[in-house]
């Protein structure tokens, strides 16, 4: 003890809160970057196809979206393993529809990219043909992981700055 | 012009959210409790229903089998129009969180941020509005 506080003894690491050295985690980083790609690219191709019948840059929306479908099965499991089981909360519910979002962005993306993947193989040069449907639900769907994942991040953030204070 | 029912619908419909909106706001503003259902309710709505027709719409307008012929200035439009609606929909579901999130913590997100409250509903107003006109401008005018 020294001036009322306990000294610190020689091989104590500093204190690093578990949360911010997760969210500094390479997989994480990885995974954010992926998803700000592929977030972009899909806005961009949004905009291009509506207003000039284009999809720029799609061969590497999909690439990147076959690796961020890799990276976030590896997350997920990882993520799941650490916070289960389910509890009844608004952080546990808004990661839910969030997963579920991501699965559903990720199959409808499959969908897509299935005719754009014949005709590459094929070496084509007509227009892919995608189904409507599947467009309008990938598109939505993308933009509900955005909106669940970060008001996952903001609910989980939050709670902990309530529970500091 | 035959004009869809599912258009129709939406673009009244979308008035009744924006409506939920402001009150969900304005509870707030006021001190008053978080209206967690209605927010819920309007979101839940206005993803599946409103944003899944614009989806749909833009989706289908892209497609080779597409029977509208669409000008440049209708097509920028659109694009312009479904971007804005797909973030002005992220936004309040995550200043909507927030808000709810910071209420048990007594405290008013939205009063106690005037800038980013008035810069929200400034977009959501020109997203709504911009539907409303591109509706009018595709099937009354």
């Amino acid at each position: 003890m020294s001036g009322g506080e306990p000294a610190r003894s020689g091989n104590i690491l500093p204190l690093v809160a578990p949360r911010s050295r997760r969210l500094r985690a390479p997989l994480l980083v990885l995974l954010w970057w992926l998803l700000g790609f592929e977030a972009a690219g899909g806005l961009v191709i949004f905009f291009m196809r509506l207003a000039a019948g284009t999809t720029p840059g799609v061969t590497a929306h999909v690439v990147a979206g076959a690796g961020l479908t890799l990276v976030y099965a590896v997350y997920q499991w990882q993520h799941w393993t650490r916070v289960a089981p389910w509890r009844s909360r608004l952080d546990y519910a808004l990661g839910l529809i969030a997963a579920i979002s991501m699965a559903l962005a990720l199959a409808s993306g499959y969908v897509l990219a299935w005719p754009w993947f014949t005709r590459a193989f094929a070496r084509g040069h007509d227009a892919v043909a995608y189904s409507t449907l599947a467009s309008a639900a990938h598109n939505i769907m993308s933009m509900l992981v955005l909106t669940f994942v970060l008001s996952h991040l903001a609910a989980v953030l939050l709670r902990d700055r309530g529970g500091k204070r | 012009m035959h004009i869809p029912p599912f258009s129709i619908f939406s673009a009244v419909s979308e008035l009744f959210v924006t409506a939920g909106v402001l009150y969900v706001i304005r509870r707030n503003w006021t001190r008053q409790p978080f209206p967690f259902a209605l927010f819920l309710t309007v979101a839940l709505f206005e993803a599946l229903v409103n944003v899944m027709y614009m989806a749909n719409r833009a989706a289908a307008a892209t497609s080779p089998a597409a029977k509208e012929v669409l000008s440049i200035g209708m097509k920028i439009a659109y694009a312009c129009h479904g971007l804005l609606s797909l973030v002005a929909y992220l936004v309040f579901v995550v200043l909507g969180v927030l808000a709810y999130q910071e209420q048990k913590a007594g405290r008013w997100f939205f009063r106690d941020r005037p800038a980013l409250t008035w810069s929200f509903l400034v977009m959501w107003v020109i997203s709504v509005g911009s539907g409303e006109v591109i509706f009018a401008l595709h099937y009354l005018v």
